[in-house]
């Protein structure tokens, strides 16, 4: 079968495309530089020059293409050019729906964000559970902005599911300044890790392979319309970095950082991008967002997909053992 | 508080009514969630239970319609709910030039608006009374203070708001029913929403609270028994200025900033997002 996907010079699309091709299906996949070391490479994946803003591009890409996965997206906290999350998450995101309804596509599986559904309260958030704050970035708001369209044209004959992932971690090409991987990977190499104090907040953290596994499982159950969580266990902080030194043995220190201090380096951060050009990795107004709880539950994508938990401990493993040895570090 | 109370709100299952929520069931009170049918509705409900110990009703009805607001003050009777808290929220906004909405339009808003807090507010009034020390929130706007163009009948609406409020503190002292009137300026309470705000001018923009905030705010400010509750530093400024300049310069402001602002009504069903990342040119700046 052909199968189109936006996103695979990304974490999550680079996996997906190889996944899906080592499975025998051929892929098409975009590129705006066709000499980019990101591109997935092997015999099933056909690499065209483009990206989601062309709607030619993707025409072109899309064609005979029976199965749609659109994971590329902006993703950053802050842009210069506000209009670019705009531009690639909802505009992109209609381009590509527009693209399979018109190339005859099937079926759509949209990769979001566990951050449209925002933060915990007591108890891990589902599906249905609503925001209890504004959206306080671009890329959240846009994201569910691409949501709210990916839900629109799942009544104008294509069927659409959404796919929210958490903080995914383990095996896979590096892409952004901060990920969970490049957190992991300087705690090993002995560096102080910095955590929100009190260490006690909890966040969901989901391992690749069962997010590329999850997404090839809405595929081919995920009801139209509808959204699955595709996350991983709920750890703290605190507890998630102990299982690391215990499992690995790095010495690095573990400091609990109490807000103030994170606020006071959103503030240098701006500075420098004020005075440099630098994007900032954080804003002010987003640092009560970090010392927050983000718990999420994956169980209706377990009850309806059959979706897989690797358990927290054997896939921290695979991925210290993957940082220790990865060449490109 | 006692447990054993409850706190109404109307319109409460997106937007400011559901932060509303949210704030009251973290300060422990017992809901009657009131909006129209829907799976939102079912949802936040769903949530607050999950999340706070309180307890939680929810009841769809249509406020537009006599009837039916009728029919919820029956069934809150029926099933002897205690409130002592009526927070008249559910609202119709729009920003729009007089001549591009219908009659049928603004019919719907000033009953919405104005009828149904009033019906609402007398229907309740003995249970609240019989429930005393009790409260009643009525959501106002910013708006009515400034004569803004392309907020013609919503502004009148919430004008009656603000006199009916200010009218009936002064009336309920003595039976121990408090009533406070909130200003909010702008808010985030929905995507489309979101979007125009995110397509204002820096000042704007600067002005334009999270619903959650303006919620805190609010419930505090009734509990402390203010008389009118205002939101926002920047928006208490705009109020200042107001009774300070003169008014041909103010007309000059508020005509430049309300030309630029594209024409919407809340909520806002009848333009997809996509449809507003277009005309606002979003993606194109």
């Amino acid at each position: 079968m052909n199968i189109f996907l936006t996103g695979a010079t990304g974490y999550v699309g680079h996996e997906l495309a190889l996944a899906l091709a080592r499975k025998g299906d051929m892929v098409h996949i975009l590129a705006r530089d066709l000499s980019s070391p990101n591109i997935p490479r092997h015999e099933n994946i056909l690499v065209f020059k483009g990206d989601i803003t062309d709607r030619n591009s993707i025409h072109v890409a899309m064609s005979d293409c029976a199965q749609v996965y659109h994971i590329a997206a902006l993703v950053k906290i802050f842009d210069k050019h506000r209009s670019a999350f705009y531009k690639m998450n909802v505009d992109g995101t209609n381009n590509v729906l527009a693209e399979a309804i018109e190339c005859g596509a099937t079926k759509f599986v949209f990769t979001s964000t566990c951050g449209v559904i925002g933060n915990s309260v007591t108890v891990p958030k589902s599906e249905n559970d609503p925001r209890t704050t504004g959206f306080n970035n671009e890329y959240e708001f846009t994201k569910s902005l691409a949501e709210d369209l990916v839900k629109e044209y799942s009544t104008k004959g294509i069927s659409t599911v959404i796919v929210a992932l958490s903080k995914v971690f383990g095996p896979g090409i590096n892409t952004h300044p901060i990920t969970v991987n490049k957190v992991i990977k300087r705690f090993l190499n002995g560096r102080p890790t910095f955590i929100p104090a009190p260490g006690s907040y909890v966040s969901n953290y989901c391992f690749i392979k069962d997010v590329v596994a999850g997404h090839q499982l809405a595929m081919a159950h995920g009801r139209t319309g509808e959204k699955y969580i595709l996350g991983g266990e709920n750890i703290c902080y605190r507890d998630l970095f102990t299982k690391i030194r215990a499992l690995s043995g790095t010495k690095a220190l573990l400091l609990e950082t109490p807000r103030i201090l994170v606020q006071l380096w959103t503030v240098l951060q701006w500075i420098r991008y004020k005075l440099t050009g630098k994007e900032p990795l954080a804003t002010l107004s987003g640092v009560k967002h970090i010392f927050c709880n983000k718990m999420f539950t994956s169980e209706k994508a377990i009850r309806e997909l059959h979706y897989h938990l690797t358990p927290l401990g054997e896939a921290l493993n695979e991925t210290i053992r993957y940082l220790n040895n990865d060449p490109n570090e | 508080m006692n447990n054993n109370l409850y706190c109404l709100i109307t319109g409460a299952s997106e937007g400011f009514g559901r932060a509303l929520a949210l704030e009251c069931a973290s300060r422990k009170m017992n809901l009657v969630l009131v909006a129209l049918a829907g799976p939102e509705l079912n949802f936040l409900a769903d949530f607050i239970r999950r999340n706070y110990e309180v307890e939680v009703v929810a009841l769809a009805a249509d406020l537009c319609s006599e009837e039916q607001c009728n029919q919820l003050y029956q069934t809150i009777c029926d099933r002897n709910l205690p409130v002592n808290m009526l927070i008249n929220n559910a609202g119709l906004g729009s920003t729009m030039l007089f001549g591009e909405g219908n009659i049928a339009f603004y019919q719907k808003q000033v009953q919405l608006n104005v009828m149904a807090t009033t019906l609402l507010t007398r229907l309740f009034l003995e249970i609240l009374k019989a429930n005393a020390p009790s409260y009643i929130l009525n959501v106002g706007s910013l708006s009515c203070f400034f004569a803004l163009p392309k907020k013609q009948v919503y502004g009148a609406t919430k004008s009656f708001i603000y006199s009916f409020s200010r009218s009936l503190c002064a009336e309920l002292k003595e039976d121990r029913v408090h009533v406070s009137v909130i200003c909010p300026g702008g808010m985030n309470t929905n995507n489309s929403v979101t979007l125009l705000a995110r397509s204002s001018g820096f000042i704007s923009r600067m002005s334009i609270m999270n619903p959650e905030e303006v919620a805190g705010i609010a419930i505090s400010g009734l509990l402390s028994r203010k008389e009118v509750i205002l939101s926002g530093r920047l928006n208490r400024t705009f109020l200042l200025l107001n009774a300070l300049l003169p008014g041909c310069i103010k007309n000059m402001i508020t005509n430049r900033h309300m030309r630029n602002l594209a024409s919407v009504t809340s909520p806002g069903t009848n333009q997809s997002s996509l449809h507003l990342v277009q005309k606002l040119n979003l993606a194109r700046q």
